[in-house]
């Protein structure tokens, strides 16, 4: 961990798409800090960057201009296999639908980050197990993603993220595929599983009503207002 | 490693779900499983021909042959005689001496080739012969000598009288129309005293080492000769097998290419359909290589599939038309009464090492494109 406590740090950020005269920047001159335990919601409007933003710090995508560090660190400039190491170990991903594999049982799932990793098959099972029990889905573990309510698949989704113990839990609007009962419980048990796994949590949302239970909310605004 | 082989391993079986990837994945295993099965069938053809071919020349021609490196006679051939029977004890050994002459029942005398040898007691002529001479065993031919003998009369061609005790067939890899005597028959009349032009030896244990070992058994004693091998003796018919079997391979091993073309369609177009899939697992930390080695394992699985079965398929199947005799050709006209096939393992092994290449290529073009993908391209398009 960084010396000042700092989980997530960009600087100067600029990102945009395309090139010449279609060319539509995003992002510019983005200066972000994330403290560690910190749950920080990014709100702002359609197509203001949002998921760039989190895409960025999830070393999905690269900047055109500026710096990340992680835990101090300066990833920017990391390969792609550095890059997907980093996003295996170091962050849990949980996205706006929830991306489960169709091929694979709710278990498999979420054992598939470790499998990844390498460990063994009985030990991410077990793993899995354990976190599908925290989620409420014990029971389902047998069920393939298209025999889950929708509900159910963010749920496993988020199970899949922390199966890794990443200090880092990146959301993409994670309740905006659901009803407003839905949204409510998962925000909460994403809450609850940030506070008992002592995670860092950024979440990407429209909901005002979860950006203001988090505990601090950043606002994008679109490039040049 | 473990998580690519899991993953591709779990889509090839959850491809069933998907009709018309299933259905595409099944064209290219039935394509391929066709090619592997043709080319394995085929190339049985080939060897069963062949090895039949190959066993004519080992049963009925000599392994090696010995010859004067200048001249026609052989030096001291009875030293070297001597010295093979001493050094290569389980070897047959024939020696030969030969010219053209006039051979014929009467007048009409014809151009022939004749062969005095050590291993045969009465005079032989060839099936070819035979029938041009229009002559069986218990007939008479003169034989006239390419030798002359001076008389009162000036020179006069040697020649005898000669009653055929035996027609055998023409001898494999050689022209037909040939008279055999006994040696000492032959060497008086082509000659006039014990001159050896050729010593033949078989070796039926080793039939394609043998030149070799003469080679070492006869040290500087060999220095004046020629020793040819199997290889050498009979290099044209060889190598014209070898050269149709090479171009056989080619031409029906397109199809497997065909099949490899498929293979390619099926793997892009299930790395199409999982693009998603793709950006989310390089999502939860799948790098770019494991992303190529899990579509390698998808094309791999597919051909892996297909070349097993078209390969056991092909084996049976040729198996069983050589068991049954399912093919017979015309009596007289071939050597062999029924089309042989025989399944060498090597061959089915390279085969299937082929097909296997060829959808690992099928495959690598799609799986690059994916490693290469911007995984959050993937998630935004989505």
């Amino acid at each position: 961990m960084s010396e000042n406590g700092l989980m997530v740090r960009l600087s100067g950020i600029a990102k945009g798409y395309g090139s010449g005269g279609s060319r539509v920047e995003v992002l510019r001159h983005l200066d972000l800090e994330v403290v560690r335990g910190e749950l920080l919601a990014v709100v702002g409007p359609s197509g203001v960057g949002k998921s760039t933003l989190l895409h960025l710090i999830g070393l999905l995508d690269r900047p055109d201009d500026g710096t990340i560090e992680l835990e101090g660190r300066d990833v920017t400039g990391a390969d792609a296999e550095r890059r997907a190491a980093l996003r295996n170990r170091f962050m849990g991903f949980v996205f706006q639908y929830h991306y489960l594999l169709d091929e694979l049982d709710a278990r498999e799932n979420v054992a598939l980050p470790l499998r990844i990793a390498g460990r063994s098959s009985r030990a991410a099972r077990e793993r899995a197990d354990l976190l599908l029990d925290e989620v409420g889905l014990a029971e389902r573990g047998d069920h393939f993603p298209n025999q889950l309510s929708g509900g159910e698949q963010q749920r496993v989704a988020i199970a899949r993220a922390l199966a890794m113990s990443p200090p880092l839990l990146l959301a993409d609007e994670p309740t905006g595929n659901l009803d407003r009962d839905n949204s409510e419980r998962l925000f909460s048990l994403v809450r609850q599983l940030h506070l008992m796994e002592g995670l860092t949590s950024i979440i990407v949302t429209h909901n005002e009503e979860i950006a203001g239970r988090c505990d601090r909310v950043f606002y994008l605004v679109p490039v040049g207002k | 490693m473990g998580a690519e082989l899991y993953l591709a391993r779990r889509y090839l079986m959850g491809l069933r779900r998907r009709t018309h990837v299933a259905t595409v994945t099944a064209i290219s295993f039935v394509s391929l499983a066709l090619g592997v099965l043709a080319l394995v069938v085929t190339l049985a053809l080939l060897e069963g021909f062949q090895s039949t071919i190959r066993g004519e020349l080992i049963s009925r021609t000599a392994h090696a042959l010995i010859l004067p490196r200048s001249g026609r006679r052989i030096p001291h051939h009875d030293r070297l005689v001597s010295v093979l029977q001493a050094k290569l004890a389980d070897v047959e050994i024939v020696q030969v001496v030969r010219a053209t002459c006039l051979v014929g029942p009467a007048s009409d005398a014809i151009p022939t080739r004749v062969e005095g040898r050590s291993d045969i007691r009465g005079a032989e002529v060839d099936s070819v012969l035979a029938a041009r001479l229009g002559i069986g065993p218990g007939d008479r031919v003169e034989v006239i000598s390419p030798r002359r003998r001076l008389t009162p009369l000036g020179p006069v061609p040697v020649h005898t009288w000669l009653k055929i005790t035996a027609v055998r067939p023409p001898v494999p890899g050689r022209e037909g129309g040939a008279l055999d005597l006994p040696l000492k028959q032959a060497q008086k009349l082509l000659w006039g005293r014990p001159v050896v032009g050729a010593i033949e030896l078989r070796d039926p244990a080793d039939p394609w080492g043998l030149a070799t070992r003469i080679d070492r058994a006869l040290g500087p004693l060999g220095s004046s000769l020629n020793v040819e091998g199997l290889r050498e003796l009979h290099r044209p018919l060889l190598l014209a097998l070898s050269l149709e079997r090479a171009m056989i391979f080619l031409a029906v091993g397109l199809m497997l290419v065909v099949a490899a073309l498929n293979l390619l369609c099926n793997v892009a177009m299930v790395a199409a359909e999982k693009r998603t899939d793709m950006a989310v697992l390089s999502g939860i930390g799948v790098g770019p290589s494991a992303l190529r080695r899990l579509f390698l394992f998808l094309g791999l699985g597919i051909g892996a599939a297909g070349a097993v079965t078209g390969a056991i398929a092909g084996t049976v199947l040729a198996l069983i038309l050589n068991r049954t005799h399912a093919l017979p050709l015309p009596r007289g006209v071939f050597i062999v009464s029924s089309v042989p096939f025989k399944v060498d393992p090597a061959m089915v092994a390279g085969v299937v090492g082929f097909a296997l290449l060829l959808s690992l290529l099928a495959a690598w073009f799609p799986s690059r494109s994916v490693s290469l993908r911007d995984p959050a391209e993937g998630l935004r398009y989505e």
